[in-house]
């Protein structure tokens, strides 16, 4: 039993008595064997410890105001193995976890050991306040060491800061959300792709200033060409390019190149993914949207990158108009960017005939180009087998998200400052 | 989009009625114009329709004003006078640029403006109609310089001499290509090519090495020019054909004569310019269709009249005719178009779609906000960085072979010149450009590498991947493993790590990681070398997975 000791509560105890025993011996010298708890709180050391266990061991009673005794006080078993421990001899082992719960003895381990020594060298002043110091109790009794509770916060030796999202991406993905719930589905379409679902199914010839090596970027590796879709949908393209096909068009009148078609590139727009799901054939009335990244060999400034995101998509059904085309412009305006006046304008998109631009009225910049849309050509739609209108639409989606992130330039969106990052606060503003 | 810059009082003349700026910004729209900025007399525009070369200029946007703000409405008419200059072509060129048609235009009244409009015309259909020249090049002479008849053949690159336009001293074909600005411009355009072409009269003098530069004696137009020759050189003439009639309308808009020429090729001779007018033919029903519009035939017919058709109603259809300088009318559709664009866009009610359907995120774009949002909440930072990046970044700095990645031909910059293949590379980049931000830093990616993968239509694969990193002055293993291992229990993945080596990482620190006994990742700590490759000072833990 060498490896318990009294705690000291315990020694405490060892000498004057238990708190319990305490209060037994003082109701048993009243003559009427009983006290109010005031005055038995004034007469006895410890007293709610000692109530606790008079009444645990059924030796008092407790009737509103008054303690009345009820067993005379008698020799206790922990009594008698505080004074074994003290004198180093071995006790039972269940009074012994009674004793270890009320605190009174402890097991003397090598944590004990060790961690006592340790306080010791301190001058028994606690710095950090530890596992073992709780384990142990050896904390009891003990000085904290006083810090420099204002000051601590310029001197931290590690910061932390909240995890939070990147602006821009989180601004895509409110957008993203607000497409959704207007109904839009997502496609998705791979990063290099064959000019052939980049230009030739949007009915972009072949010799379009857009296919010009400065206008996009071609691939040094891999340089074999990618594959073309099914030869049905292939000739029909390459007739609309040549002489219109069905389609009641003249057509480029020139000689189309499958070779040409099958070179591979970086998508250099988002409508690249467009042709890809109207041939898989597309929900009638759909509507879908996508937002990737794309590619050009553009000289980088503060509006231009390399590399940079683009939102767009379609809208089809039976009947659809050029009025329908403005009123979903008019939609996205509302509910993407909360802009309410809003002005249309004529364009050009080499895919959609007629095609239309609008601006709307931002409250700190003035006028701004929102979007561009067109009813896509049917030189585009009837060769990949669509029969119904087909609207398409495409946001400026960087300018929109630099104008809600205040940034200027363009690069920004993809910010390399951590420092910047750390304190955005962007809450889902409108555009 | 070609960007111009007009004059408004001449533009103002054109149309024939003084228009304040405030109308002027409105009408232009029916020329698919945007004036983008007004500096005194001068008004610059964003023309947006790159297809419609007789925009390109103030007569060309002058034409549509007039037919909405006037009472000039219908076909704008060109009368050609038959003239007697004969161009011969050579066999020869049929090598090199076999087409050429021509022109003469007489009784020029050129003042400053007139000169400009000219010139940016001449040039904006030559680079953006004609493709930088290849498919058009233009050349306009002083009439009275020349001796006709002309002779277009192709002589050798040192068979001939003469001075190009801007320089005082004679070269050979050869050396033009060599030194003068233009040769050096446009020369591969002619490269592959022993012989030149050339148009030369009949004294021998030079007119111009088409598609790269004029002589300065014949080809120079000033105020004092009266009489001019004009030629398109190129290889097809449905863009020859345009090109010239856009020039010629727009000289004839201001009242100078045009003579048509005879061009003789060896089995052929043809007479241009030819400014008949086309037909096209449209369904009433159509444009309604097409337009949303309730309009009845009458209004259709007032509303071409306006875009400068000449429309007559032939049963349920309209049958139009057009002027010869567009070239962008294939399809009714077009058309229609411009039908609406008379009515006015502004005027036209927007009317919403009413078809109900339901939308639905792209599943890998869910997942990806998921795992953001479980990242961010782990305390990491999220970026977002290009795909596009280099060699030095991706193999060098990170001490790995080179292999085979998607690379990039012809790049504007050699620091993005390929597509990385994996993330790691990016954050690196990340925490190299932040080492004055306090420290720890933690952060994290969600983004696409692309593979090379053969089997693919179009050989390649895009991966979708999580990728994260911990710099700070005492960092250990257990550090990286502590935010997978959050991540993954968030994620509700079962993964184990398996020992391996890799030469970015310090050996017997590095594991990848397996889910479903399958590979998707590796995690570890740097190497010391691939830090001091990147500058940096902390050490980096790092790991990187596919989203599968």
């Amino acid at each position: 039993m060498s490896n318990y000791k009294l705690t000291e509560e315990g020694e405490k105890y060892l000498k004057e008595g238990l708190p319990e025993k305490n209060l037994v011996v003082f109701l048993n010298s009243l003559p009427q064997k009983t006290a109010t708890i005031g005055r038995t709180f004034s007469k006895v050391k410890n007293y709610p410890i000692a109530l606790k266990w008079a009444m645990e061991k059924g030796w008092v009673m407790k009737q509103a105001d008054q303690l009345t005794l009820l067993k005379p006080p008698h020799e206790t078993a922990e009594e008698a193995a505080l004074k074994k421990i003290h004198e180093g001899k071995k006790i039972d082992e269940k009074i012994l976890n009674v004793l270890m719960q009320r605190n009174l003895v402890v097991k003397v381990s090598e944590t004990f050991v060790k961690t006592e020594k340790e306080l010791a060298k301190t001058g028994n002043v606690i710095g950090e306040l530890t596992y073992e110091m709780m384990v142990t109790g050896l904390w009891k009794g003990k000085k904290f060491k006083q810090v420099d509770v204002e000051t601590t916060r310029k001197k931290l030796p590690k910061r932390i800061s909240p995890g939070k999202r990147q602006p821009y991406n989180q601004f895509l993905m409110y957008v993203r959300e607000k497409l959704v719930k207007l109904g839009f589905k997502e496609m998705t379409g791979p990063t290099i792709e064959t000019e052939f679902w980049n230009f030739d199914a949007l009915f972009q010839p072949q010799n379009h200033p857009a296919r010009d090596w400065t206008q996009i970027y071609s691939l040094k590796y891999p340089k074999e060409a990618g594959r073309l879709p099914a030869k049905n949908i292939v000739e029909r393209v390459k007739l609309t390019h040549e002489n219109g096909w069905r389609t009641g068009s003249t057509g480029w009148g020139y000689k189309w190149s499958s070779e040409k078609a099958s070179q591979l590139m970086p998508r250099a727009h988002d409508t690249a993914i467009t042709p890809r799901y109207l041939v898989k054939g597309v929900d009638i009335p759909g509507r879908y949207f996508d937002m990737v990244r794309c590619y050009r060999p553009d000289v980088i400034d503060a509006t231009h990158g390399v590399e940079f995101i683009q939102t767009g998509g379609i809208v089809v059904a039976k009947d659809l108009n050029f009025r329908h085309l403005l009123g979903l412009l008019k939609q996205f305006a509302v509910e993407i960017t909360g802009i309410k006046k809003v002005k249309f304008f004529t364009d050009y998109y080499p895919f959609t005939e007629p095609s239309v631009q609008i601006s709307g009225e931002h409250p700190k910049l003035g006028w701004i180009e929102l979007a561009g849309a067109g009813i896509f050509r049917p030189e585009l739609t009837e060769p990949l087998g669509v029969k119904e209108p087909v609207i398409a639409w495409g946001f400026g989606i960087d300018r929109l998200a630099m104008n809600a992130l205040k940034v200027n330039d363009i690069r920004e969106l993809f910010s390399r400052n951590l420092e910047w990052l750390k304190n955005q606060e962007f809450r889902y503003a409108k555009a | 989009m070609p960007k111009l810059e007009i004059s408004q009082s001449d533009l103002c003349s054109l149309i024939g009625k003084k228009i304040p700026i405030e109308s002027l910004k409105q009408n232009i729209l029916y020329a698919k114009g945007e004036i983008d900025g007004v500096e005194e007399d001068t008004l610059k525009v964003d023309l947006k329709d790159s297809n419609r070369p007789d925009l390109w200029s103030a007569e060309g946007i002058a034409r549509e004003i007039k037919g909405r703000v006037t009472s000039k409405v219908g076909l704008p008419e060109y009368k050609i006078k038959r003239g007697n200059l004969v161009v011969h072509v050579d066999k020869k060129v049929s090598r090199v640029r076999p087409l050429t048609v021509c022109a003469v235009v007489r009784d020029l009244k050129i003042n400053k403006q007139v000169l400009s409009q000219m010139i940016q015309l001449q040039e904006k259909v030559a680079t953006t109609f004609g493709r930088n020249r290849k498919e058009v090049a233009i050349g306009v002479y002083d009439f009275h310089k020349i001796k006709p008849p002309i002779t277009y053949t192709t002589v050798q690159p040192e068979g001939i001499r003469f001075v190009p336009l801007e320089f005082k001293e004679e070269m050979t074909p050869k050396e033009i290509l060599e030194r003068h600005p233009k040769g050096k411009e446009f020369g591969h355009l002619l490269s592959g090519y022993n012989e030149y072409p050339i148009f030369i009269d009949s004294a021998n003098q030079v007119l111009s090495m088409p598609p790269i530069i004029n002589s300065d004696h014949t080809g120079k137009v000033d105020e004092e020019t009266r009489d001019v020759f004009i030629e398109c050189s190129g290889y097809n003439f449905k863009f020859l054909v345009p090109a010239l009639n856009v020039i010629v309308s727009a000289l004839a808009d201001r009242g100078a004569k045009i003579e048509s020429v005879k061009v003789e090729y060896h089995n052929k001779s043809v007479m241009t310019p030819d400014l008949l007018p086309k037909k096209a033919v449209v369904d009433i029903d159509y444009v309604n269709k097409v337009s949303g519009l309730k309009l009845k035939p009458k209004d259709i017919v007032k509303l071409l009249l306006q875009a400068r058709y000449n429309p007559v109603i032939k049963g349920k259809r309209i049958e139009v005719h057009y002027p010869a300088y567009r070239q962008d009318i294939m399809h009714p559709r077009d058309v229609v178009e411009d039908v609406i664009i008379s009515y006015g866009y502004n005027k036209v009610e927007p009317l919403p779609i009413k078809y109900k359907t339901l939308g639905k995120m792209n599943e890998m774009e869910e997942a990806s906000e998921k795992i953001g949002r479980i990242m961010s909440k782990l305390g990491m930072q999220e970026i977002m960085s290009y795909t596009l990046t280099n060699k030095d970044h991706l193999f060098r700095k990170m001490n790995v072979k080179e292999e085979k990645i998607v690379e990039i031909e012809n790049p504007v910059s050699a620091n993005w010149n390929i597509f990385r293949n994996w993330m790691i590379p990016s954050l690196m980049e990340f925490f190299s450009n932040n080492q004055h931000v306090k420290y720890p830093q933690k952060i994290f990616e969600i983004g696409n590498v692309v593979a090379v993968d053969e089997k693919q239509e179009t050989r390649t694969r895009d991966i979708r991947k999580l990728a994260a990193a911990i710099a700070d002055s005492k960092l250990g293993y257990h550090d990286i493993v502590a935010v997978l291992d959050g991540f993954m229990r968030s994620w509700k993945k079962k993964y184990r790590l398996r020992k391996t080596s890799h030469s970015s990482f310090i050996e017997g620190r590095m594991a990848e990681i397996l889910v479903d006994k399958k590979t998707v990742g590796v995690i570890g700590e740097i190497r010391p070398e691939v830090l001091l490759n990147w500058k940096l000072e902390m050490p980096v833990c790092v790991f990187e997975l596919e989203i599968a």
